[in-house]
């Protein structure tokens, strides 16, 4: 068996391909996204497994080979940029608050809202009337029975009552 | 029971009592679980802080397994107490038959002579001023204060259960099957109860009421009876 004198693939530091090597031949086997190392903002996982920006423009390889040299020597302005090109957004940006919380208590209190006029609405055309024993006089005759029976009177409802003065309790 | 009630009603029998006081027991021990369980979820909820490793705790975990079957023993034992205390034998002195039916109870006093009769719920419309719906009935279940009564419960036809929540009484009517319950009731008075187990359209609408008066009272309403 003979190796193959085929070229080995480019490894390019802005670009990484995984390469399944067949049994005693070089080659390149495409990988899927989700597959490769990628960037995230994640306040978890604070150095992503790459830069954000892959494409250098000229002027930002330039200012990559300005970073080579002593730090000192860069503006505050290219810091930034250095910055901004490992980096999409920074920790505060990233752990931002939103003002979700507003829709979503908006929404939750306008169908409530809702729902209390589909209940209006029933009451109205649905229901009938209620049972006359609701009705106030029947109500005070019903509570002056159960106290004269003395129902509930260890703490419960007669135990509320002053059976010398004839009222509530205050 | 009573218009805005929340709790249970007033007891009317030691056993009663017995049950409150292991309720408020038991509520207790729920209340604290769940307010720690409600604490600990917003803490989960109200944190930035973040460990994605595994993680290993030997001591926290034998703590939660070690403490709830503690907290389960120490509810156990104060209701094996009532249960064993609701099972002694106490020589009633008066011995009742109700049969569920549907959708009445029937009672059957037959210790002495033959007192039978039907206890059905008085309709909305036909309510004496005053009275509570859903829940009076026409012949209500006269009874003895303090005195152990023994009650048979079986039902006819389908299941049912017969109710006091003031005695602290439910037990079901079981066809083809006699349960009993003793009954002692403190004082005198009304004690409403309803139908405990789903028995058809009127299952909401077959009340218990007993009467729980003086025995001489007590005699004098059986001789009227039969």
């Amino acid at each position: 068996m003979q190796w193959s004198s085929k070229k080995k693939p480019p490894l390019s530091s802005d670009s990484f391909h995984c390469s399944v090597w067949a049994v005693l031949t070089w080659s390149v086997v495409k990988s899927e996204d989700y597959a490769l190392p990628s960037y995230v903002d994640r306040r978890d996982y604070p150095l992503p497994d790459v830069a954000h920006v892959k494409q250098l423009s000229a002027s930002q390889k330039a200012l990559k080979e300005k970073e080579k040299a002593d730090w000192s020597s860069l503006s505050r302005d290219e810091k930034v940029q250095l910055y901004r090109i490992q980096f999409n957004e920074s920790f505060a940006e990233m752990n931002r608050s939103t003002n979700e919380w507003k829709t979503v208590v908006g929404l939750a209190m306008f169908f409530i809202g809702f729902t209390a006029l589909v209940l209006i609405w029933e009451k109205h055309y649905v229901y009938g009337p209620i049972p006359h024993t609701f009705d106030h006089d029947w109500v005070a005759m019903q509570t002056k029975r159960l106290l004269d029976m003395k129902a509930n009177p260890i703490q419960g409802f007669s135990a509320k009552w002053d059976y010398d003065k004839n009222e509530w309790k205050k | 029971a009573y218009p805005s009630q929340l709790g249970l009603q007033d007891a009317s029998s030691p056993i009663m009592e017995e049950l409150m006081n292991f309720h408020d027991h038991t509520l207790m021990i729920v209340f604290l679980i769940s307010s720690l369980v409600l604490y600990i979820i917003t803490l989960m909820l109200t944190t930035k802080l973040t460990h994605t490793s595994t993680m290993d705790a030997q001591e926290v975990e034998t703590i939660w397994t070690i403490l709830p079957a503690v907290i389960l023993i120490l509810i156990a034992l104060p209701s094996l107490r009532i249960l064993y205390m609701m099972d002694e034998i106490n020589n009633p002195a008066l011995t009742v038959k109700t049969m569920g039916h549907q959708w009445y109870w029937s009672y059957e006093y037959t210790d002495y002579e033959d007192l039978c009769f039907d206890s059905y719920m008085v309709p909305t419309s036909d309510l004496k001023p005053g009275e509570l719906r859903l829940l009076e009935v026409d012949n209500r279940v006269v009874l003895p204060m303090e005195l152990p009564i023994r009650m048979l419960i079986s039902s006819e036809d389908v299941l049912h259960s017969w109710a006091v929540p003031s005695l602290g009484l439910k037990t079901d009517a079981i066809p083809g099957r006699l349960n009993q319950a003793t009954i002692s009731s403190n004082r005198p008075g009304l004690f409403y109860g309803q139908c405990s187990e789903i028995c058809g359209s009127n299952h909401s609408f077959m009340p218990i009421v007993l009467e729980m008066v003086p025995l001489k009272n007590f005699e004098d309403w059986s001789l009227s009876m039969i």
